[in-house]
């Protein structure tokens, strides 16, 4: 966005200065770098993973083309369905968290004192290895000796096999999630109430606005550029969700695997475990498809909501 | 400046790590051979370092490396070694596993070395001999170790029930009344998992059943016999006398033998170094045969293999390792340290000897008289993992497990006439 | 800007009243418990016995505290060696990133040549393709160039990102142009405009880059397990990973290695934490 606001102004400049349309020569030094990496560690796997997709390759040996086998397969096959529900659910839930990570930095900056004790206590899951934190919830999860049932008991409220019972668990990874990216999107999210004028509240204040009225009028609506960065970015991480699934679940033997897989478990499975890379780069494509799409419904629902200056 | 300094200090352990990370790749200057052995990680990795040592000992010139690899990512990393041409030069194979290796061409053949070493067949198990034949004639690996199953019980919580430790030769029913007697508000008599080794594949065939036809065609698991030997366990279950499958899927069930809330354990020996390294929990353990069935007894054999990766650089120094790690020395390494129980003929008194406090591990070797074979037809490891989606309903009763066994029955037959 | 100075511009602003701060503080207490709790709980956990942690109802502090989780996790995981690799591999990624994307990032925001639309273009498209599509390509060529169980494996396919050109670029277009062209004047060609105008003016990016890429680094299990599968280039999330296997849960041990390999990292952020929260929060606010 902001490309497009700042383009004029710069050919404005570079025509008053005289540097004309000429070619940087060095430009092409300076991106080389990255453009040879990106090129081989990125396209080239892309292409070939594209590729693939569209090839039945057995365990060891040369592909063949099949077509669109790979992809049939997949569109008529229940697990594909149940991860895609099981991707879309745990995304769903852990945008849930956006909000409460608004109230929570809308809180910080309202306090005087110890700010910075609340931002490191909320950061710190952010800083601390996904495997270890899938350990410990895993453990305090636990439906025979976990912590949060026993918490739970303390209120009367019967406990659940949060990890073992695929009704519950990808609401278990939702919290797990969104506890450990709460950190984040405060940290983003209160810079962006920074950036906030602060004359804006004073004249409402002065109009007789209350906080409450404040927040919905003001800090929302000039906090909504920041919420939709946000946004777009924990879709995206969202539906790329592995290691918690991973470590979550334990051992293969936790029978509620088979109801908890997301895509890219899915897409694990079937090309590191089983032997079907054909399949897993089919799911790949799918899964880049579904978040090439969620971020385009994205940028087109921001008109409806987003407010810029 | 501060800023500055770590960058500095950054940079400075960037370099090195660099200089380090490639002179890290491997040597052969001298005339050295080095080959990598892939095992996963666990209690027998202290022997199999005592293993590699003791190789070099006798090949001067060849280095053996012992590659850990976590066991939750062990096949996956395996696949994609092989499939890259860099897997170990020699690793550890399950028979479950072993089959789109061997198909696919990714296994070193040592049928030769086999013949020309005078290696004796007659050493190994010929129940897990048969685990690992291709069918084409060629030896991909000898037997590393083999394992029989037992129940494994904890004296403490049997005292504390009442109850008398398991006869020898206790049946079925004597299993299920201890299971129920020793089930109180805080203990569960046994563990009863969707468990195939280590469960219910033992109680199919002593019931007289079996998982899987002679010819390895189609699955027999819906046979009235099979399907007693599933009931066995779904009536655990429906009784109580077991912790259920959500808590067995939260908490393992030899981590709640270990912690004391189950007092029986059906499963196989290579725990019994687990067990033993246990401290606390040492003392209270016991084991006892597996029960006999209503068509006589049974038990479950498997064990690893060693084999080569046909991508080594060096096929012949591999094939040297590969007979030595499979030999009687290795063997009586494997037994000496309680590794796990030795396949080589007449290795196995050391593996008692070395957990004295253990006093009936002789449970596990007899066990070999009536022992089965582990069903690999076809693509094992495939329709293994369709168990749990079929068997599910079974244990949590809410289907009967007729039904279950021919649903289940139904889609191994389909993974095996797709494999054919 | 410091909440003082706000407060003393902007009476208004919603938040002075120290008297009913109070409310807001237990509302922040209650909600960074719920954060911490999991860290105490892990904690204690890793000091009881294999049957304290599974006791009914749990036990807060542990009984008989015992090192014997520590002792396994220092046992089964060769702990100052992976975590050399981590730190090493870190530090490999997060120099090499920060250089490659910020030298693009200042060609794609402010020089011209062709096909940079184009490229431009090419390079957002890549950082919405899942990551694990690349696994497999990224490991052949890794092996094909032999580095297979170095550290730089660990670290060269994170060196290059799309995301960090994306971010650098962000960050030199919002810099005013008259810097540049001052130094141009001065007679500094676009390399020495480069390093020693723009690219310290891009410090803020620079750090966000860096601490997101350390915590990438830092993290990362999946990429590390294929591409070291020996033991002597492997980073700690593959020691921690080893020790939850099939041999049942040790949840005393689990507790301690998950601690112990989280320690590092909290506390360099515990030392830079100015650094993380202005370079995380310039991320967004770039965007």
């Amino acid at each position: 966005m902001s490309t497009q606001t700042r383009e004029p102004v710069r050919s404005a400049k570079r025509r008053r200065t005289g540097v004309s349309n000429r070619t940087d020569w060095w430009a092409l030094v300076m991106i080389a770098p990255a453009t040879i990496g990106l090129a081989v560690l990125y396209l080239w796997p892309f292409a070939s993973t594209f590729l693939t997709s569209f090839m039945n390759v057995p365990a060891f040996g040369p592909g063949q083309f099949t077509g669109l086998d790979n992809y049939a397969r997949l569109l008529t096959d229940g697990d594909f369905w149940r991860a895609l529900r099981n991707s879309g659910l745990y995304t769903g839930l852990v945008l849930l968290g956006i909000p409460i990570a608004i109230v929570l930095a809308a809180l910080i900056q309202q306090v005087s004192r110890g700010r910075a004790i609340y931002r490191v206590l909320f950061f710190l899951p952010v800083v601390t290895l996904p495997v270890a934190v899938g350990m410990v919830w895993r453990f305090i999860l636990n439906g025979d000796f976990g912590l949060f049932n026993w918490a739970l008991s303390l209120f009367g409220i019967p406990g659940q096999y949060w990890v073992a019972d695929d009704r519950f668990t990808i609401y278990a990874f939702a919290a797990v999630g969104i506890w450990m990216t709460l950190g984040i999107n405060l940290i983003i999210l209160g810079a962006g109430l920074q950036s906030i004028p602060m004359d804006l509240y004073e004249a409402s204040s002065l109009d007789g606005a209350g906080r409450i009225r404040q927040f919905f009028s003001i800090t929302l609506p000039l906090l909504s550029p920041t919420i939709f960065f946000v946004m777009i970015l924990s879709v995206i991480s969202a539906l790329q969700m592995f290691d918690l699934v991973f470590v979550m679940l334990g051992s293969i033997n936790n029978t509620a695997i088979d109801g908890s897989k997301t895509i890219v478990y899915l897409f694990y499975e079937a090309g590191f475990v089983q032997f079907r890379q054909g399949d897993a780069a089919a799911i790949a494509m799918v899964l880049l498809i579904i978040i090439m799409a969620a971020t385009a419904v994205q940028f087109r629902l921001q008109k409806k909501w987003v407010v810029y200056e | 400046m501060r800023t500055k300094k770590v960058l500095a200090t950054a940079a400075l352990i960037a370099t090195g790590a660099l200089l380090t990370g490639c002179s890290g790749g491997p040597t052969g200057d001298d005339g050295e051979v080095t080959i990598t052995y892939g095992v996963w990680a666990g209690t027998q990795t202290p022997a199999m370092e005592a293993i590699a040592a003791a190789f070099e000992e006798e090949n001067p010139g060849i280095n053996v490396e012992v590659q850990e690899q976590p066991w939750p990512q062990y096949w996956s990393t395996l696949q994609t070694g092989a499939q890259g041409g860099t897997a170990p030069d020699a690793f550890w194979m399950l028979a479950q596993q072993i089959r789109p290796y061997a198909a696919g061409g990714q296994l070193l053949d040592i049928t030769d070395a086999v013949e020309s070493e005078g290696v004796d067949l007659a050493n190994y198990p010929q129940a897990v001999l048969d685990l690992y034949d291709q069918g084409d004639g060629a030896i991909y690996g000898l037997p590393k170790d083999f394992d029989t199953n037992g129940v494994w019980f904890n004296k403490e919580l049997f005292d504390a029930a009442g109850v008398d430790y398991p006869s020898p030769d206790w049946t079925w029913d004597d299993f299920r009344e201890t299971a129920r007697a020793l089930t109180t508000d805080d203990v569960w008599g046994i563990a009863a998992p969707i468990d195939p080794q280590g469960g219910y594949y033992n109680t199919i065939y002593q019931a007289g059943g079996q998982v899987i036809s002679d010819d390895g065609t189609t699955a027999t698991i819906d046979s009235p016999e099979a399907v007693e030997g599933i009931k066995f366990w779904t009536d655990l279950q429906a009784d109580g006398s077991s912790p259920t499958l959500q808590q067995l899927s939260d908490t393992e069930a030899v981590t709640m033998f270990e912690q004391g809330k189950v007092a029986m354990y059906m499963s196989g020996s290579f725990w019994a170094l687990q067990f033993y390294n246990n401290e606390e929990f040492r003392p209270k353990v016991d084991v006892a045969p597996l029960p006999t069935g209503p068509a006589g007894q049974a038990n479950i054999t498997s064990g690893i293999a060693n084999v080569g990766f046909a991508g080594t650089d060096h096929p012949e120094e591999v094939t040297k390792f590969l007979l030595f790690a499979s030999g009687e020395r290795a063997a009586q390494i494997q037994a000496e340290t309680g590794a796990v129980l030795p396949a080589f003929e007449g290795t196995q008194q050391g593996w008692i000897d070395a957990m004295p406090e253990f006093e009936n591990l002789q449970v596990f070797i007899d066990a070999v008289d009536y022992a089965v074979p582990l069903p690999v037809q076809g693509n094992a490891a495939q329709w293994q993992g369709l168990q749990t989606e079929y068997l599910t309903p079974a244990w949590n009763g809410e289907t009967s497990a007729e039904e279950a066994a021919e649903q289940y029955a139904a889609a191994i037959d389909e993974v095996l006439a797709a494999d054919r | 800007m410091s909440s003082i100075a706000v407060r003393a511009t902007a009476p208004g602003r919603p938040a002075p009243s120290r008297r009913g701060e109070w409310r807001i503080h237990v509302i922040l207490v209650v909600a960074a418990a719920l954060m911490v709790v999991p860290f105490v709980w892990e904690i204690l956990a890793s000091f009881k016995t294999n049957a304290e942690v599974s006791s009914l109802p749990p036990t807060i502090l542990p009984e008989q505290p015992s090192v014997r989780g520590y002792a396994t996790f220092f046992d089964s995981v060769p702990f100052w060696a992976q975590f050399g690799v981590s730190a090493a591999s870190l530090v490999m990624r997060v120099v090499g990133q920060v250089l490659v994307a910020a030298l693009a990032g200042y060609a794609f925001a402010r020089l011209r040549f062709p096909g940079r639309n184009l490229l431009f273009v090419i390079f957002l498209l890549m950082l919405m393709v899942p990551s694990q599509l690349f696994l497999l390509g990224q490991f052949e060529i890794i092996r094909d160039v032999g580095l297979l169980n170095t550290i730089p494996a660990l670290a060269i396919p994170g060196i290059f990102s799309a995301f960090g050109t994306f971010l650098m670029r962000q960050a030199f277009i919002t810099m005013p142009r008259e810097y540049e062209e001052a130094a141009r004047l001065d007679g500094a060609g676009p390399v020495r405009t480069f390093w020693s105008v723009m690219l310290p003016m891009a410090r803020p990016t620079v750090a966000a880059l860096a601490v997101l890429t350390s915590l990438y680094s830092w993290n990362d299990l999946l990429w590390p397990l294929i591409v070291t599968p020996t033991g002597d280039a492997r980073p700690l999330p593959v020691g921690l990973a080893s020790m939850q296997g099939q041999f049942g849960t040790d949840y005393p041990a689990l507790m301690a290695g998950a601690l112990i390999c989280t320690v590092p990292l909290v506390l360099v952020f515990l030392f830079l934490q100015r650094q993380f929260f202005a370079g995380i929060a310039s991320s967004g606010l770039k965007g």
